[in-house]
């Protein structure tokens, strides 16, 4: 084992090397680890890389650790010069074995800036630090200000792109179009380029945060990381908030506790429902937004917002249709939610994610009473019941406490969704409505006195019992006391 | 079948009475041994280290057993061009380290040490449009870096030099369904982030736009079977979480509807007999940071072997007063 500080020196100075070099040979590297290991027992490298997994052995930590970071101290203090690629290997080094120390992500940033790193480098230098330590806020923290860099590249490119497309449209009227028809070509190229860029990357900062989920139960940083993101970088994309919530749905039901993924969740389904009551239908409509969204979403931001442009006024029947999407959305949460608190008894986090729902819910539908007020009770009347209130209906045969029930069963589901005798619409068959068929009664939700009762009534763990109680509570006091 | 309820059982051995004094030889120790790797691995954040150790020393009448001068210099020497404090030379000035550099001064009564106007200077420039502030100069948003702004402004007495309206009103925006904040817009309720939150509002005189009875009861649902707390639903008790989910119930005026015995003992169960200093739970190993807030917790609950506690900047009551600050807690 090393002892003397020059020793020292050479070692890590190797190591750094063996590190380096191990990214080279694997551009696919996707999992860090320490190798316990107290000695170092042969005169080989202590950087192990076997298929896609890069190990350091224990030993060699207590070492290389100190002298990269007093290395790069003492480069911030410009008390030791180190060349940019010298500084780009050691920061890596450095924040896979701490990635919590500030500073030297800064250090990277600066690296950025001035064009020695690249921005999809760093997004993974990241990644692997999360596997090793999925909470890391300094690494989220810096992801984030790395997604902002592209962002901003982006914005700047279609500005840009504007702009000469304004110059052409001025400069056709007194040159011919042909020129202009060559720069358009590129510029369309261009443009679809970089919204496929932003779409990847969207893409695979959820697969980061969804990783990190799973490695850490109710990791704040992954989850609220993930909010950042589609507030940042799908902001008004219904398809996103779409697919991300169906693909959610299997995963909060494999962890029943994890009360930071049902958050996602419930933001999930806020989001949405704020999108489809701004939105007509016929703009919001999941099959008409895919093939604009996700990828140009960012680019076309009033667009993909929902915002009506003239001619464009939402008729009678796609806030029909809207709504009864949200509220085939809220049916078919209260559902899973339903199920998995009979299936999983005693889970807080289920009773938490319940009280959220029915929150968001109850709101929805007192906008719903105050739009009706204020505009053409006649015409909207469709989405509340016949006596124009949506307050929940009688109490479903689903919602008795103690059955059974698939978890993700989505038969239990649609069974459940004609509770009131009238099946629910499909809300992407749109065309029934296009072509003036007359929508089915809406679902309600289920009477929640009565899902709870069934709890107090016969149920034998104590702790569902408890959580059920408690929401009975909140239902009676923050519910009702609201107007 | 019952689900398992995530908590610890409390040993008929654990420790029960309060261990001041072992406390007190742990930390004045604890600076003193700098293994190269552990010291490393923790020196990103050393001034917020410094503010833990002396404000639990001072808490337990302990602090003049702590080098003072060679604190002071230390400090003097984080402080950047910029007027922003920075966790450690050589590392790059951040909000969270501000704070807690102001924080230790107050407690030595010495923040001439510091280019005040500096300081400020530098709060005041990171500040955003919509009032939140970024945590340093790469822009990173969150409600903690609000927190740490005012109370620093609060300290140092110049809160009139930010827009306290605007970042009142990003706060706002960050509360919850169930009364909770989080760290942004639309993120979760998070204790942590509510005692932030809740202090920010304190600071700037804004508590009545908290709903306490929707807050209390969320902040009271915390507490387990084992009398800890934890900081978000389904989550293991913590000393530290116990610590910032009693502060906010003490700002909002509801920290009598937790049960306070249970609570005592779960923190007292915490403590390490043979090095002393406190874990997150009970058996595991201590630091500097639970053992503040053991020790703070315990304060609140009314231990009369330690001086009382502001729940707002969690330092001791005496230096608040010395500094003339007395921020608003609900009744």
């Amino acid at each position: 084992m090393a002892e003397s500080e020059e020793e020292v020196d050479v070692l890590v100075q190797r190591v750094v090397k063996d590190i380096t070099n191990a990214f080279k040979r694997n551009p696919n590297i996707d999992e860090i680890g320490v190798i316990p290991c107290p000695e170092a027992r042969y005169n080989r490298s202590p950087i192990v890389l076997v298929e896609n997994k890069l190990g350091v052995e224990s030993w060699c930590v207590k070492f290389l650790l100190p002298y990269v970071h007093n290395k790069l101290l003492l480069y911030r203090q410009r008390k030791h010069w180190l060349e940019r690629e010298a500084l780009a290997d050691i920061t890596c080094t450095l924040l896979l074995l701490n990635p919590d120390f500030t500073t030297a992500w800064n250090v990277r940033k600066e690296l950025l800036q001035c064009g020695v790193l690249n921005p999809e480098k760093d997004l993974y230098l990241g990644q692997l630090a999360l596997t090793k330590f999925p909470k890391s806020p300094e690494t989220w923290i810096h992801r984030r200000w790395v997604l902002q860099q592209i962002l901003g590249q982006c914005s700047a490119a279609d500005r840009s792109k504007k702009r000469q497309q304004g110059d052409a449209e001025r400069g056709d009227a007194e040159q011919g179009g042909a020129e202009r028809g060559d720069t358009e070509r590129g510029d369309a190229e261009r443009s679809q380029q970089l919204s496929e860029h932003l779409a990847r990357t969207l893409h695979q900062e959820m697969k980061v945060c969804s990783d990190a989920a799973c490695r850490y139960p109710s990791n704040y940083n992954a989850w609220s990381h993930r909010i950042w993101v589609l507030q940042h970088m799908g902001q008004g994309n219904v398809k996103v908030l779409h697919d991300e919530l169906s693909s959610m749905r299997l995963w909060v039901s494999m962890h029943v506790s994890d009360h930071s993924g049902f958050h996602y969740r419930q933001f999930l389904l806020k989001a949405l429902i704020t999108e489809l009551s701004q939105t007509p239908a016929s703009t919001s409509s999941p099959q008409q937004r895919c093939s604009t969204a996700p990828s140009s979403s960012h680019l076309h931001h009033s667009q993909a917002n929902g915002e009506l442009s003239e001619g464009e006024a939402a008729t009678d029947e796609e806030w029909q249709l809207s709504a009864n999407t949200v509220l085939q959305l809220f049916h078919q949460e209260m559902e899973l939610c339903s199920d998995l608190i009979q299936s999983f008894p005693g889970h807080e986090t289920l009773w938490s994610h319940r009280r959220h729902v029915f929150y968001l819910w109850h709101h929805w539908r007192r906008e719903q009473q105050q739009q009706k007020g204020s505009t053409n009770g006649e015409s909207r009347s469709g989405v509340l019941s016949s006596n124009g209130d949506p307050a929940p209906p009688t109490l479903s045969a689903q919602s008795s406490a103690g059955g059974g029930g698939g978890v993700n069963g989505q038969g239990h589901a649609a069974q459940a969704m004609e509770v009131d005798g009238a099946p629910l619409p499909d809300p992407r068959d749109s065309k029934r409505l296009k072509t003036g068929v007359r929508p089915p009664s809406p679902p309600a939700l289920p009477s929640e006195p009565s899902f709870v009762s069934g709890f107090l009534d016969g149920c034998c763990n104590p702790e569902q019992r408890r959580f059920a109680l408690a929401y009975k509570k909140w239902l009676d006091t923050v519910i009702g006391q609201q107007p | 079948m019952g689900t398992q309820v995530k908590d610890v059982i409390i040993k008929p051995d654990a420790p029960s009475s309060l261990l001041l004094d072992k406390h007190a030889d742990y930390i004045a120790a604890y600076g003193s041994k700098k293994d190269d790797y552990e010291y490393t691995l923790s020196e990103y954040l050393r001034m917020s280290g410094i503010y833990w150790g002396l404000t639990v020393m001072d808490l337990m009448a302990q602090l003049p057993r702590m080098n003072r001068p060679e604190i002071v210099d230390f400090i003097k020497s984080c402080q950047h061009e910029c007027g922003g404090l920075s966790a450690s030379i050589g590392h790059d000035p951040h909000l969270l380290y501000t704070l807690s550099a102001v924080q230790i001064l107050c407690l030595y009564d010495s923040v001439d040490a510091l280019d005040v106007d500096k300081v400020v200077e530098y709060i005041k420039g990171l500040q955003q449009e919509d009032g939140s502030f970024a945590g340093d100069k790469w822009g990173e948003i969150d409600t903690r870096f609000s927190f740490c702004a005012v109370a620093t402004l609060a300290l140092l007495g110049k809160m009139d030099k930010i827009n306290v309206d605007k970042a009142v009103e990003f706060i706002l925006s960050c509360m919850n369904f169930d009364g909770g904040f989080g760290c942004r817009p639309g993120s979760e309720s998070h204790a942590g982030q509510i005692y932030c939150c809740a202090g920010f509002l304190s600071l700037t005189g804004q508590l009545h736009q908290v709903n306490a009875d929707l807050l209390g009861w969320w902040l009271c649902e915390r507490q387990l079977p084992s009398g800890g707390l934890n900081g978000r639903p389904e989550k293991l008790p913590d000393v530290c979480y116990s610590w910032w989910v009693l502060a906010s119930l003490k700002i909002i005026g509801r920290i009598h509807w937790i049960d306070k015995a249970k609570l005592r003992s779960f923190i007292l169960a915490c403590q390490d007999e043979e090095t002393g200093g406190f874990a997150d739970r009970p058996g595991d190993m201590v630091d500097p940071f639970h053992t503040l807030f053991g020790i703070a917790g315990l304060s609140l609950l009314g231990d009369e072997q330690i001086k009382p506690v502001n729940p707002v900047l969690c330092m001791p009551e005496d230096v608040l007063q010395r500094v003339r600050l007395q921020p608003d807690i609900l009744s």
